[in-house]
């Protein structure tokens, strides 16, 4: 009995959240497309790492941290981009743009650097 | 005119004496002088076939009676033989200024001795023995007697006289042809020290021997020493190569016993001539550093394709490490040919152990990958066989990790990494075009 009304309860809330998602404007799920595969990446490499070992501890590091970097990077930009969110009402997304690419240049000199 | 001539001649010939009498040093090894000390002239006849064979061999043989006042090994910290053959067993006190301590000074200093107890022998004898490593029956009237290994006589004796056969088995001790007859032996016996780890065992009693009085009704308690514990002739070799051989039989060196024949009791062999003059030349050969003494020279390790050796090794460089090795044969240095030498990569233990292969010349070489461990290793060479003398050469060496700029250029494991920085900077590439050209 109890478990039945979970489940539906579940079955509920996934249905909102597909549905709110899908509400979400286009540029803001081609930045959580993007999230999600910088986060893939991540887990890939720590999979490999754990099988294999952490010999060029630099390597791996450089390769996560880049994942992780991209990730962080394209979060702070949905953030600033996303209409809903009143804190940054009153910046221009392409300022917002900017900044993010700036800060990508500034993340891939540093990967390149420590890779090895 | 003549006369500062032949001073000034002398002169020089004194200044080089010193240089002619030493120890048995592996420069000067040849023509040594040799002090025996006798406690009966008598001697000098009964036992003239083993100082004939020295003599043969080319030992300069200096007798002495035991109590001649003259009797000397050392002057002005010269030592003035090369060797001392104690055969004078009932001997309380040398004349001159020998006595234990001197007999024991000269030994340390890489001398070599032998030394022969008999029945009733003197605490002196003794006291030198026992400094050795052997301890000799305490019973002042003990002999070593044996009922099942007697030498058979036509008289009924006290089986005092026996024969023995069990000895050490060592080619190079011994020398390599089998000694087929028994030994004959009559004397006393000694142990071993069991805290001595130097001194071996050349010519064992049987299981059925024992030490006792042979006039005397046996105890009740059971004799001290009694079967193979028993040892007739031991010899001792220490860490400075001196060679010690003591043995518990003054008659096993006279003519009488070298020539006589014998027949172990409860055997049917019978010998014309008995063990005693192949046994006791063959031994004294090993004792007077004719056979078994080594020299190490030329200890050499470099890279392969290099010939220069260098300060330091890198981890995983390939080495190679050669050195010789030499034996005196009596009147040269000949290459030694063993299959067993070993080298040691050290480091608090040993990485790389590696036997030597040898080109029949003395030259033992290897070849092998530094460890993948770096700091001071140590190439050590320990060579600890029976008889001969034992080898303990060892070289320093650092070894050092790679430089930064010697490893490959791009490492395969870490490809994934590389593939996932480049996919992520293609990625951001294509995102932006997509973010910013997206209606």
């Amino acid at each position: 009995m109890g478990r039945s009304a979970t489940t539906k309860d579940a079955h509920a809330l996934f249905h909102s959240l597909r549905s709110a998602y899908a509400a979400t404007p286009n540029n803001l799920k081609i930045i959580d497309l993007y999230i999600l595969f910088a986060v893939a990446t991540a887990v890939i490499q720590v999979a490999y790492m754990a099988i294999v070992g952490s010999f060029p501890f630099n390597s791996f590091l450089s390769g996560v941290l880049s994942c992780v970097g991209t990730a962080v990077l394209a979060v702070s930009l949905r953030i600033q981009v996303n209409k809903d969110n009143k804190e940054f009402k009153d910046l221009p997304p392409e300022r917002a743009f900017a900044d993010f690419v700036l800060c990508n240049l500034v993340l891939h000199l540093v990967i390149i650097n420590f890779l090895g | 005119m003549a006369a500062p001539k032949v001073a000034f001649l002398l002169l020089n010939l004194i200044s080089i004496l010193p240089l002619l009498v030493s120890s048995f040093s592996p420069d000067r090894p040849t023509d040594r002088r040799i002090l025996v000390v006798l406690d009966d002239l008598s001697l000098k006849s009964s036992h003239s076939l083993f100082f004939s064979s020295l003599k043969s061999r080319g030992f300069d043989l200096d007798f002495k009676l035991a109590d001649d006042p003259a009797i000397a090994v050392k002057r002005y910290g010269q030592y003035m033989y090369d060797g001392l053959i104690l055969l004078s067993p009932s001997t309380e006190r040398f004349g001159g200024s020998l006595d234990v301590e001197g007999v024991l000074d000269f030994v340390d200093s890489g001398h070599d001795l032998i030394v022969s107890a008999d029945a009733n022998a003197s605490d002196l004898i003794r006291n030198i023995a026992a400094e050795c490593g052997v301890d000799f029956d305490e019973d002042p009237s003990a002999v070593i007697v044996d009922h099942s290994s007697y030498a058979v006589s036509e008289t009924e004796g006290d089986h005092t006289l026996i024969a023995a056969d069990d000895f050490i088995q060592s080619d190079v001790i011994l020398g390599n042809k089998k000694i087929e007859a028994t030994v004959l032996f009559k004397g006393i016996g000694h142990s071993l020290n069991p805290a001595n780890s130097m001194v071996l065992k050349a010519l064992s009693a049987s299981p059925s021997s024992y030490s006792t009085n042979p006039s005397s009704k046996l105890s009740s308690q059971p004799p001290s020493l009694y079967g193979t514990a028993i040892s007739l002739v031991s010899v001792v070799q220490a860490r400075n190569a001196a060679r010690i051989m003591i043995s518990g039989s003054l008659d096993m060196f006279s003519n009488r016993l070298f020539r006589a024949g014998v027949q172990k009791s409860g055997s049917l062999n019978k010998y014309e001539k008995s063990g005693n003059e192949q046994f006791i030349t063959e031994l004294s050969k090993w004792i007077f550093h004719e056979r078994g003494h080594l020299k190490a020279v030329n200890l050499r390790h470099n890279k392969v394709g290099e010939s220069e050796e260098p300060s330091m090794y890198r981890i995983n460089d390939d080495l190679e490490f050669s050195v010789e090795i030499f034996e005196w044969s009596g009147s040269s240095w000949v290459p030694h040919v063993s299959k067993d030498v070993q080298v040691q990569f050290y480091m608090m233990s040993p990485y790389v152990l590696k036997t030597l292969s040898t080109n029949g010349k003395g030259l033992y070489h290897t070849s092998f990958k530094v460890p993948d461990v770096y700091g001071v290793f140590q190439f050590k060479v320990e060579y600890q066989k029976l008889g001969y003398t034992s080898l303990s050469l060892s070289k320093q060496i650092p070894v050092r990790p790679f430089k930064h700029n010697e490893y490959e250029r791009f490492i395969t494991t870490a490809f994934p990494y590389y593939g996932a920085s480049f996919s992520m900077m293609a990625g951001f590439f294509i995102f932006s075009g997509v973010y910013l050209y997206n209606k």
